[in-house]
């Protein structure tokens, strides 16, 4: 017989839609969502090619760590110089902290200069949720065969603190050049930090 | 030197909270003087504003975890951060591992021996932590400060008040490990905890990311003296040697553990029920329910019940054949059962919810409730032996006649309530099993119990063919009436000695005086019975009963107690002292409802006659520390003895030291003290 977790608790997680993390090694979860131009942009059109995932909310004080460094920036020249996809998703939903619209979208993107192939703005939180997304940034990798092969945080240094960039170990792209480099991804995983995405109904 | 002094017991009371913050922070010492070589507490005090909150070290899905720099001065240290026991936090489905309200982060920091005395020590640390709302974060920074004082070798440390209450909220160690195993995509973790200890809303807080996933629905489950967290394992837990974390038993009360690759019995295994069931399936509630049922029945023939029962039966067969009423007093009687036991199931549910530990037959914990049982009984008893009659049980009379229906409903209460003290012994693991299924399906299985209980009379009720079976009435009824009589005093008997255990011997003596008088209440209505208002002279025997009701004592005067295993008093510093100037030998232990080792030990050592023989002929005296709570003073105990957790097992021979015995008694180490 199952004990089940104590009546108050389990009510609490039964109202909440569930995170699904996908396994690294398996098939990375699609999803179609309009870009900042309103443009619908479906993984499964990245077929062959190598696509970065960046959870994404202007107003969290670790994404600004690492845009106002420059530091996600450099990041997504590199990837994008070796033919990778980069696509920044924003699951904050209407009404909550660091959700944008498309014009809103553009002008972060134009205004840190950032080069991701596409802002997507995923306010249901469905692709978000599909990944268990839960803090932003939130990064994966996906290799060109469809397969997710890393998830967690941008870096080792957990911290919201600028100086900590240059010491830190960069998951991502580290990621990139192992795969590049035809080897196995050899950090798959690490803890995600920063705040929580701000899914709607929360 | 006394002027430095003065400023040192000064100067921890302006520790400076950072002003403009979401999250006050201050610094505080436990003392305002270090003495040269000890160590001293210190406390990291932070105070979110109403709504906002900080992290615990692992700090969930998201958040962070606080990072300290000090700036200390040459010769002092600090060593690493201890967090109170963390809460969750569920945010769009997101769990956070937090602080809501103010807690304090606690450290010690050591001088070292060769700084003289009276030197100002000046302390620094800048606290970078997160602070967040339910909406947005906001990284913050804290500088804090204060200074101490160096204090002569060998002095004991002032400690601040406070630090109890810090102290009380930390985690405690469990002293064992635990056990995991990481299969499917699950991750299971067995907890050695007695069975007996309750625990209201388990948890395990796990202090690593990538063991477990946070935010996935943890199912808890026991398994005699083995806690089960069943959850969904983290991205890192394939191959992994250890899962480090925290469970919580109870509101603020955290254990510390380490669990390591082993066995783990399938989860919803409990006590008694049967195995290689798919966990949680409605199979298994079925089977838990048929146990409920036949345990129900068993109960038909427990000494506080079968007299009322086997009464109303026969009297359901002296009522003649009239088909529907027999059909629907036994429906009535079932109506009753069920009800009461739902009752009783229900507010226990509840009870539960609000994090009270309680178990079933938690009302007789009450000695009220045992003082209303024993007069109950009483009265059932005197009313069997012929002492008066009572419309609802004697069957026949007025109430009844009016009303077979109502009349038999009152009797399935009746039986239900007083079948309770019957239950508690042999049913009371199984039915604290229910108590963790969903509500509808422990509910379910309380109501099951209750019809059990009811099914022979139901089956008397719908069935005329068993009923035809029955003994035809006749004067032996009276007979059997009589000898019934004895179960149920047999029943007052034993509740008398729980009454006494519970409350003491006073309370004892009130609940005997009370039934005293009920009897010769009862006695006067027998002998008025037949005339109007006969039931006149039972209102002084209730409002003497109602008197015993609220003057009855509700805990046992002081060493009448529970007693812990050996004949021993409760520690206090004092007294331990002042046994040792005695010169008596002192044999001291600390335990926890919540060790499992302290418990073995208790059992199958301390609990031995050869043990309390040896200790009685060499007059040793036995002191017991209990730090289920987390008492500071005991706390401050064991770690002056170099133990952060129980058990501690300590034998003072006459003007000697602690002698630390083992942790894994034996009766040899017991025995051979002091010879």
């Amino acid at each position: 017989m199952k004990h089940l977790f104590p009546i108050a608790a389990a009510l609490l997680l039964g109202c909440q839609t569930a995170l699904a993390a996908p396994p690294i090694g398996s098939q990375a979860p699609g999803f179609s969502l309009p870009d900042a131009n309103g443009k619908t942009v479906s993984l499964d059109q990245f077929k062959g090619k190598v696509v970065v995932l960046e959870w994404n909310n202007p107003g969290c004080p670790y994404v600004k760590k690492h845009y106002e460094s420059g530091n996600m920036q450099k990041t997504q020249a590199a990837a994008r110089r070796d033919g990778v996809v980069w696509l920044s998703i924003n699951s904050g939903g209407a009404g909550q902290q660091g959700h944008m619209n498309g014009a809103q979208a553009k002008a972060f993107v134009a205004g840190q200069k950032a080069q991701p192939s596409a802002y997507l703005l995923d306010a249901q939180g469905v692709a978000g949720k599909r990944y268990g997304a839960v803090t932003t940034p939130h990064m994966y990798v996906i290799d060109k065969a469809g397969k997710l092969v890393y998830a967690g945080g941008i870096d080792d240094k957990a911290t919201a603190n600028k100086a900590d960039i240059p010491g830190a170990r960069n998951h991502v792209l580290a990621a990139l050049g192992e795969l590049k480099a035809g080897k196995a991804v050899s950090v798959a995983t690490s803890r995600p930090y920063g705040c929580s995405v701000k899914y709607a109904g929360g | 030197m006394a002027l430095l002094v003065l400023i040192g017991l000064q100067t921890p009371l302006r520790a400076q909270p950072a002003p403009g913050s979401n999250v006050a922070v201050s610094l505080l010492p436990g003392a305002s003087e270090a003495p040269a070589g000890a160590s001293i507490p210190v406390a990291i005090v932070m105070k979110p504003k109403p709504g906002w909150h900080g992290y615990w070290k692992n700090p969930g899905d998201a958040g962070a975890e606080a990072t300290i720099a000090w700036d200390l001065p040459k010769g002092v240290t600090v060593g690493a951060l201890r967090y109170p026991v963390p809460e969750r936090l569920i945010v769009a489905g997101i769990m956070n591992y937090v602080y809501e309200h103010e807690h304090a982060l606690l450290t010690e920091l050591t001088v070292a021996a060769d700084v003289a005395p009276g030197t100002r020590l000046p302390l620094g640390a800048k606290l970078d932590f997160l602070a967040c709302t339910d909406k947005i974060c906001v990284p913050e920074s804290a500088q804090v400060s204060m200074d101490i004082v160096a204090g002569a070798a060998g002095r004991p440390p002032v400690k601040d008040p406070r630090f109890d209450a810090f102290e009380a909220a930390m985690p405690k160690p469990l002293g064992v490990d635990g056990r995991f195993v990481v299969e499917n995509g699950r991750a299971r973790i067995g907890i050695p905890l007695p069975a007996t200890l309750a625990v209201a809303d388990p948890y395990f807080f796990p202090l690593d990311y990538g063991s477990l996933d946070h935010s996935a629905v943890q199912t808890v489950s026991r398994a005699g003296d083995l806690l089960i967290v069943e959850t969904k394992a983290g991205p890192n837990a394939a191959g992994l040697a250890t899962i480090a974390g925290l469970l919580t038993i109870g509101k603020g009360q955290g254990l510390l553990l380490t669990a390591r690759p082993g066995m783990v019995p399938a989860a919803g295994e409990p006590i008694g029920a049967t195995g290689g069931q798919k966990a949680g399936g409605p199979g298994v509630i079925v089977a838990a329910l048929a146990g409920a049922i036949l345990g129900g029945l068993l109960l038909n023939i427990m000494p506080c019940v079968f007299p009322i029962l086997s009464l109303k039966a026969l009297s359901l067969a002296k009522a003649g054949a009239d088909e529907g009423g027999a059909r629907r007093e036994a429906l009535a009687y079932t109506a009753g059962v069920v009800l009461v036991c739902l009752a009783l199931g229900g507010i226990l549910l509840g009870l539960r919810a609000g994090g009270a530990a309680v178990g079933w037959a938690f009302q007789l914990q009450d000695p009220r409730v045992i003082l209303v049982l024993l007069l109950l009984v009483t009265g059932i008893g005197l009313n069997l032996a012929g002492l008066f009659e009572l419309p609802a049980i004697g069957g026949g009379s007025r109430l009844a006649g009016r009303s077979g229906a109502q009349g038999a409903f009152w009797t399935g209460a009746l039986a239900a309530f007083v079948a309770t003290p019957c239950t508690g012994p042999f049913m009371g693991a199984a039915l604290g099993a229910a108590l963790v299924l969903p509500t509808a399906a422990a509910l379910a299985i309380f109501a099951g119990l209750g019809l059990g209980l009811a099914l022979p009379f139901l089956l008397l009720g719908l069935v005329p063919a068993l009923r035809r079976r029955l003994p035809k009435p006749g004067a032996w009824m009276n007979r059997l009436r009589r000898i019934l009589s004895i179960p149920m005093f047999l029943t007052a008997l034993g509740l008398a000695w729980i009454l006494g255990r519970q409350a003491g011997v006073d309370a004892m003596a009130l609940g005997l005086g009370a039934a005293l008088l009920l009897a010769l209440g009862l006695w006067w209505v027998g002998v008025r019975q037949g005339r109007p208002r006969a039931w006149l002279p039972l209102a002084p025997a209730l409002a003497a009963a109602l008197a015993a009701m609220l003057i009855v004592p509700l805990e046992a005067p002081a060493g009448a107690k529970a007693q812990p295993v050996l004949q021993g008093e409760m520690f206090s510093d004092e007294k331990l002292a002042a046994l040792r100037s005695q010169g008596r030998p002192v044999f001291l232990y600390f335990t926890a409802d919540w060790c499992i080792t302290c418990k073995v030990n208790e059992k199958g050592v301390l609990a031995r006659s050869e043990v309390a023989k040896s200790f009685t002929s060499r007059n040793v005296a036995v002191l017991a520390g209990d730090w289920t709570r987390g008492d500071a003073a005991i706390g401050r105990f064991l770690a002056e003895h170099g133990r952060s957790g129980v058990p501690l097992y300590l034998y003072y021979a006459p003007g000697q030291e602690a002698k630390i015995l083992p942790q894994i008694l034996t009766v040899g180490d017991l025995t051979g003290l002091g010879t």
